[in-house]
């Protein structure tokens, strides 16, 4: 307290700052409201009491410090405790004081001036009278009669006068500058002080004559003018005011006391002194005397009309008259021109004319037409030519370039949440290029503006201020509450800084290709597109979709970091494709709020309801057609329609035979057209597959065969299974251990470790050189010790055969379709087989259990007949090519020249007999183990190959004797080497080639891959 | 604008390219896989060289190796108000497409000067201020670029050519 003393007496001193006080008392909390409320408005009050502060601290500061204190705390609890007695002394106070203010600024600025007037001379006087009835109390007992505030009085006195009249000027704008300034500009004192307290004049709420509120205010007024304050009975009203219509039947007096009231209001006409007043609580004050402003009606902005022939529609402002109360508004009439009203015309039995249906159809808006209203309804029109243009007169109404030109009052309008639609407003565009250029949209903005729903600012929007002080401040919303927009700045000087701003002072900001969605208040909600141009309040984008340009209002937009999904209809998205029926299929181009837009496979354009919808079609990725060439079309393809319009696109669906092409240059459907397949043809294939590099052609392996025809050598296939190598006796052929014979205790793919007869102890031996022999014989046996390569032609003694069909396969180059003619020959090869056990038998006997067991599927397809082999055959030759995966590198292609230049024979069974190989045979030293196991097959069989092919004829035609022979005769020779195995070859092989060719070929064409079993089954039953 | 940027690739090696060749197919596989690709982001133009080749590493079980390859590429990343020439590929109503490089930019009618007009009733259809520009299928442009949307594996831009400078060449 002293502290809040010591600085106001120094400021007292020097007479030049009571600006301060209501600030500084809120810091200190034993300030009573009284002294709270001794704001600037109030300096009289002030002086005084700072005089005496002044006064007692020059005295005896400390003890004087005291005393005022009690002295102000005194005067405090007089107003707490006795509020009557308080504003009996203090009421010629109140009425120039504080609690006023709040509510009449106006009022209380002028008051001020008036005191200032009046004050300058007898300021002291004055204040010397006021002073009593407060500070005799305040003042320590004995004051009264103590000098020294005469004495300081006097000094005042003396230093007024040496202050030059500037000066004292200066020091009086100082003391009361503030207070015009509270008058004029309210946003300097924040509001919540001067907020009405408990320790404010009263309001109470009285009843009147419902709609006579203004005539009872007025009375009031003019009784208080008749009994001012000073006069003998002064109305002790404060301020009396009503609300119209908001509180009907209601007015409001404010004052210190009820009976004043009373008083005031006793014989008033149209009041009802019967029915009880209601004091307002302090709470209420202000929502009492806020002010809600009245729509200011503006030429050139939207309302609506409220009843008539035209209720709802929009209109535009074209003028307001001075009293606010009559408008003349621009519609779009609505005439029918007496077309539809003959019967109105008709007189009815009464001789009285009908009143006109009321039902009758309303007349869509339609710009006024006078020749459509000279038709039969020239009577009434009539035309006047004004300064402005050619204007007609219809039924007594005005139209000027076609619209209807109509004074209203402003009660038939509504003013508020117009929210015209551009699509309303284009109406009113005149001669407008493209029907919005003429159009004023920043009116149209501005009428928007006034309905913003609060939530079309989120946390995170680029805005701009556009008026008001704060104009042109960039920033990005950081909070909203109510229609305050708390922004963060982004740019300038006040970067960083968080300002407020009132919503309508904001506009979000976009820039030139920021990409947007549509958020709301539009047709094109939820469009999305690119900003192409802004221009104040609208914003022109291109549609992602329809590549259309769109103006909205930029508070209707957001920026959106959605990537190119448009808008969703529940599950139902832009190019999806959905099944409409059994039948129909169609690709959705556009999404409304209700329904969507498709283009069925017929091409027509259909709009259905999402319920219409049978199910969505989930894209199929691997759907695919051929074109009108034959080459394999899928998605995400560029092809081009052959005929007519020459569309072409990408491929987002393929369903049965038509396509759904999108291109993006294509504005019309959202880019979807529907094509034929037989329509069209391939431009480019995604990710480049037919076009694109053959990666085979990287192969180091594929590489060196192509060209020169080397050795292609084909690794066998890797076995699963317990090797079979285990187990046999085995000799070996070549290195140191060469021609000892052991058994073969454990082995893996490229090594075995040998148990020799002779050593009696393992030795590592890499199993290219082992031959398993019989046990017994000791005659080479490739079956059952060999891989499954070496096995197939050393049963079947194919090497004729072998080579019967490796004839067929070579000139097909294209891998699985050359095989098949090889196996029209393998089932031929079946009755051989059938001819030769008796033969074989023996041989093979010799290991009984190789003769089912060491047999995989290959082998034992051929004891099974033709009825098994043939699958087994299928998927084992055809699932390592079909499998794409990793084996891209072996295309078909690729293989073919290996499979001709090899002894194939041996290995293209062996190949197929175990599917399961194929990573095996990608890693593997192809030609090695061929080469080995090749040897012994034509040692052991070549007996029976010929034989075998010699029965066949009848079935196998030429190729299968033709091979036999050649094949037969070179193997022997050629096999131990892989280099003599060259030579031979070629020999075996031209002689089938052109053999087969024709079987080949003729499968090979008709070669779907699905379609293998069943060419093999009609292949088998031939022989 | 163009950069060199230093990219890292990882490169999975099928075995049978294993060999003496195998830096080239590295290469060879990155050239083809690299160039020309759009990241969303930035078209890579050309990879300049290898920076390193890392040693191979064998995935188990399936016996292909991973090299992860260091190299420098040339890229281009379209700005924002970046003027660049084009070629345009299709003038409709709403617009002029063209394609500057790899980069697909949307012209509206609203970024085409108000001189130069749609005239459908030519062959090919065309926009023209009827004297010596003419824009239409073919025509090299310079335009400026005035916002990209990057996509998963594409960049769509639109441009402007209402300005100094800028229209057909």
């Amino acid at each position: 307290m002293s502290n809040f003393l010591n600085q106001d007496f120094g400021s007292d001193e020097e007479d030049d700052d009571f600006n301060p006080a209501p600030a500084e008392d809120s810091d200190v909390e034993d300030a009573k409201p009284a002294k709270r409320r001794a704001s600037p408005e109030d300096a009289a009050d002030d002086v005084k009491y700072d005089r005496d502060d002044a006064e007692d601290d020059d005295a005896k500061d400390d003890d004087a410090d005291e005393g005022a204190e009690d002295g102000d705390e005194n005067g405090d609890d007089d107003e707490d405790d006795d509020e009557d007695d308080e504003q009996a002394v203090e009421r010629p106070r109140k009425r120039r004081r504080g609690g006023v203010h709040s509510f009449f600024e106006e009022e209380a600025g002028v008051d001020e001036e008036e005191d200032e007037a009046e004050d300058e001379e007898d300021e002291l006087a004055e204040f010397g009278t006021e002073m009593h009835p407060d500070d005799l109390d305040a003042l320590p007992a004995g004051a009264e009669t103590d000098d020294r505030r005469h004495r300081q009085l006097d000094r005042q006195r003396e230093l007024d006068a040496t202050m030059d009249a500037e000066k004292q000027a200066q020091m009086l704008k100082e003391r009361y500058g503030r207070n015009r300034a509270a008058a004029t500009d309210a946003l300097v004192i924040p509001k919540r002080l001067l907020l009405p307290s408990v320790e404010d004049p009263s309001i109470w709420g009285c009843r009147c004559k419902p709609g006579k509120e203004k005539e009872v205010i007025y009375s009031i007024q003019k009784r208080m003018e008749e009994r001012p304050a000073n006069s003998r009975n002064p109305i002790r009203l404060i301020s009396a005011f009503e609300r119209g219509n908001i509180m009907q039947g209601w007015f409001y007096c404010e004052a210190r006391r009820q009976a004043d009231v009373t008083d005031a209001l006793e014989g008033i006409a149209f009041y009802y002194p019967s029915q009880k007043m209601t004091l307002v609580p302090v709470k209420e004050m202000p929502d009492l005397l806020r002010v809600q402003k009245s729509e200011e009606l503006m030429p050139g902005g939207w309302v609506r009309i409220k009843r008539g022939a035209y209720q709802g529609d929009l209109a535009q402002i074209e003028e307001v008259e001075t009293n606010g109360l009559n408008v003349t508004v621009r519609l779009v009439p609505r005439l029918d021109y007496g077309m539809n009203d003959d019967n109105a015309a008709m007189l009815g039995p009464d001789g009285k004319r009908k009143r006109a249906t009321v039902n009758k159809v309303r007349p869509p808006q339609r710009p006024f037409s006078e020749a459509e209203a000279k038709k039969k309804h020239a009577k009434y029109l009539s035309a006047t030519s004004g300064l402005g243009g050619k204007s007609w007169s219809y039924l007594n109404e005005t139209y000027i370039d076609g619209f209807l030109i109509k004074d209203m009052r402003v009660q038939h309008l509504i003013t508020k949440n117009v929210n015209p639609r551009l699509e309303e407003v284009t109406m009113f565009a005149r001669g407008g290029e493209d029907g919005t250029a003429n159009l004023d949209l920043a009116s149209l903005a501005e009428t928007l503006k006034n309905s913003t729903a609060e939530d079309s600012y989120q946390p995170g929007d680029p805005v701009e201020v556009y008026r008001g002080e704060q104009q042109g401040l960039i920033g990005r919303t950081v909070s909203t509450r109510g229609d305050i927009v708390s922004l963060q700045v982004t740019e300038g000087d006040l970067a960083g800084q968080t300002i407020d701003a009132p919503i309508r002072t904001l506009r979000k900001r976009f820039r030139e290709g920021d990409h947007v969605k549509v958020i709301g208040g539009s047709r094109y909600q939820n469009e999305l597109g690119m900003v192409v141009q802004v221009k104040d309040d609208t914003v022109t984008l291109l549609s992602d979709m329809s590549m259309q340009e769109i103006t909205v209002f930029s508070k209707d937009l957001r920026l959106s970091a959605e990537m190119a999904a448009d808008g969703q209809l529940g599950i139902y998205d832009v190019h999806d494709l959905v099944q409409l029926d059994a039948a129909t299929v169609a690709c959705v181009i556009k999404v409304d709020r209700e329904s969507l837009r498709v283009v069925d496979q017929n091409g027509s354009l259909r709009n259905v309801l999402p319920t219409q919808i049978a199910n969505k079609l989930a894209p199929r990725r691997d759907a695919v057609a051929t074109d009108r060439n034959g080459a394999e079309i899928r998605n995400g393809d560029t092809v081009r329609e052959v005929y007519g319009e020459q569309r072409s696109g990408v491929i987002t669906h393929i369903y049965r035979s038509f396509l759904f092409l999108h291109n993006k240059a294509q504005t019309e459907n959202a880019g979807i057209s529907v094509v034929r397949t037989t329509n069209v043809v391939t431009v480019s294939a995604r990710g480049g597959r037919p076009t694109g590099p053959d990666l085979t052609k990287m192969n180091p392996a594929m590489a060196m065969q192509a060209p020169g025809g080397g050795n292609p050598n084909m690794p066998p296939p890797r076995r699963a299974g317990r090797d079979r190598l285990i187990g046999k006796t085995v000799a070996v052929r070549k290195g140191r251990y060469k021609g000892l014979v052991g058994i073969v205790r454990n082995a893996d793919d490229t090594t075995a470790t040998v148990e020799l007869y002779t050593a009696n102890k393992p030795v590592l031996i890499s199993r290219d050189i082992l031959v398993p022999k019989d046990p017994i014989s000791k005659q080479t046996l490739d079956i059952g010790g060999g891989r499954p390569g070496s096995r197939v032609p050393s049963y079947s003694g194919s090497g004729a055969q072998g080579g019967g069909w490796q004839g067929g396969r070579t000139p097909m180059a294209a891998g699985d379709s050359s095989r098949t003619p090889a196996w029209g020959g393998s089932s031929s090869r079946t009755p051989a087989w059938g001819g030769l056990s008796g033969s074989r038998t023996p041989a093979w006997k010799n290991d009984g259990s190789r003769t089912s067991n060491p047999y995989a599927e290959g082998n034992r397809t051929a004891y099974g007949g033709l009825g098994n082999r043939t699958p087994a055959w299928n998927s084992g030759s055809r699932t390592p090519h079909d499998s794409g995966s990793g084996y891209d590198a072996f295309a078909s292609g690729s293989r073919t020249p290996a499979w001709g230049n090899a002894g194939a024979g041996n290995r293209t069974p062996a190949w197929g007999g175990l599917p399961n190989s194929r990573d095996q045979r990608d890693f593997d030293d192809a030609p090695t183990p061929g080469g080995n196991y090749s040897a012994p097959t034509p040692g052991a069989y070549g007996a029976p190959t010929p034989g075998a092919s010699a029965p066949t004829p009848g079935a196998w035609a030429e190729s299968a004797p033709t091979p036999g022979g050649a094949f037969s005769a070179p193997t022997p020779g050629g096999l131990p080497k892989r280099g003599g195995y060259d030579a031979p070859t070629p020999a075996a092989f031209d002689a089938p080639t052109p053999a087969m060719g024709g079987i080949a070929a003729t499968p090979g064409a008709g070669y779907g891959d699905d379609d293998g079993g069943p060419r093999y089954d009609e292949g088998t039953p031939s022989p | 604008m163009f950069f060199l940027k230093e990219e890292t690739k990882v490169i999975t090696m099928h075995p049978s390219y294993f060999g003496p060749n195998m830096r080239e197919f590295l290469i060879a596989r990155l050239n083809e896989e690299e160039e020309g690709r759009c990241t969303g982001d930035h078209f890579v133009i050309c990879v300049m060289d290898m920076v390193d080749i890392g040693e191979g590493r064998v995935v188990p079980s399936s016996g292909s190796a991973e090299y992860t390859i260091k190299y420098r590429a040339i890229i281009w990343k379209p700005f924002r108000g970046e003027t660049v020439d084009a070629i345009v590929t299709s003038v409709k109503p709403t617009g002029i497409f063209t394609l500057a490089g790899p980069l697909s930019v949307f012209i509206a009618r609203k970024n085409i000067p108000s001189d130069i007009k749609w005239e459908p009733n030519t062959v090919p259809p065309q926009y023209t201020d009827h004297a010596d520009q003419v824009i239409e299928k073919g025509t090299s442009l310079r335009l400026k670029i005035l916002g990209v949307k990057p996509d998963v594996a594409a960049i769509n831009a639109i441009g402007t050519i209402k300005e100094d400078y800028l229209g057909p060449l």
